[in-house]
């Protein structure tokens, strides 16, 4: 594998090598995997996962804004998150909201594990791992304003 | 004795290209210095809360997003195939990833206080202006999170694909890493200006 670390010299700058040590730390991630994959599926397992666990998020969020006992489900997967539950009023808590990553978080991890099996020897089309990453990041970007959200009264007093 | 009279002395003070490189160092260290120095207004509010809450992460938010728009531009010369910088965006995504984490765990300790039933934010935003809440902290709140499996997922390509992401069959992976780091970048600033959106509309 070809090596294109910047090399220190003395007659540099301090922080100009300083800099050039800080942008290959750490050493065993600069210089890459020994073994590349000669297939799409596995890059295309982690970028597609990454985004649709985006778009999980949002559609829980849309199914705790309208079933209370969902969200009260969801909030009691948070529970490992500290400050998920606090009874002290001037703290507070952060309620459901911990529950919700929850789900992010073990959809993104468990769909990228069966993807990553699934794909493991596939070669995936561009157009496919294009097209999920778009529309699952478009789509989950705009749930963040869904009608279903209760918005009145919207405006200042 | 003739030699002498028209050779010049070589001259020992900086030359104006030398003081020129110096100027640009500086006031590039310089403005960045000034930009991280944002989060730092939070040490004079009046709010306890926000004096060190918000500067924690205000500090925390605004170096992932510096780190993670540095990742995001570098995606421009990633995208022409320039070779050299592979290592770097290697690291550099793994920092990304690193700092949104930290911007996220910070996050979630402010986001306590923002719904605390005594004097919250939150409260107060839903029964005075409203839009604060639903348009910008909803926003806020949801897509800061999308930065971290981007991140992770650009880390993982980019180291497991190693200097092969170049080459011409891996040419489909290289362009939605790069877009992935996009959306990142994004989401990231996105975060940044919903996030201080919402505080100047309330602190802690």
């Amino acid at each position: 594998m070809t090596q294109h670390f910047p090399q220190n010299s003395p007659g540099l700058p301090f922080y100009v090598n300083l800099w050039n040590q800080l942008k290959r730390f750490p050493g065993g991630l600069a210089a890459g995997a020994e073994d590349p994959p000669a297939i799409s599926g596995p890059a295309a397992a982690a970028l597609i996962s990454a985004a649709f666990s985006c778009l999980l998020a949002m559609i829980n969020q849309h199914f705790c804004s309208i079933f209370k006992i969902w969200e009260s489900l969801v909030w009691s997967l948070g529970d490992w998150i500290p400050g998920s539950k606090n009874p002290d009023q001037f703290y507070g808590e952060i309620g459901s909201y911990s529950g919700k990553e929850t789900v992010m978080l073990i959809g993104w991890l468990v769909t990228w594990f069966i993807l990553a099996n699934l794909w493991r020897n596939r070669q995936i089309k561009f157009s496919t791992i294009f097209f999920c990453l778009f529309t699952f990041l478009v789509a989950a970007t705009v749930m963040n304003w869904h009608p279903l959200f209760p918005y009145l009264p919207l405006m200042p007093k | 004795m003739t030699a002498n009279l028209t050779q010049s002395e070589p001259s020992h003070l900086p030359r104006p290209l030398d003081i020129a490189t110096v100027c640009v160092y500086g006031l590039s260290f310089l403005s960045a210095g000034l930009f991280l120095f944002l989060p730092l207004v939070n040490l004079l509010s009046p709010s306890p809360w926000q004096r060190y809450m918000g500067a924690i992460h205000g500090f925390a938010a605004l170096l992932a997003v510096v780190v993670i728009a540095y990742a995001g531009h570098m995606a421009f010369p990633l995208l022409r195939g320039v070779s050299k910088i592979l290592p770097q965006m290697r690291t550099l995504t793994f920092w990304s990833s690193c700092m949104s984490f930290l911007a996220i765990a910070s996050g979630n300790w402010v986001y306590m206080r923002y719904r605390a039933p005594n004097g919250g934010a939150r409260a107060w935003l839903r029964e005075n202006t409203p839009l604060v809440h639903y348009l910008f902290m909803e926003y806020h709140e949801f897509t800061v999170l999308f930065t971290l499996p981007l991140g992770v997922a650009c880390t993982w390509v980019l180291w497991k694909y190693g200097d092969s992401i170049l080459e011409k069959q891996n040419r489909p992976i290289l362009t939605c890493t790069c877009m992935a780091l996009m959306a990142m970048m994004f989401f990231a600033i996105g975060g940044l200006v919903s996030g201080l959106n919402v505080a100047r509309m309330h602190t802690l």
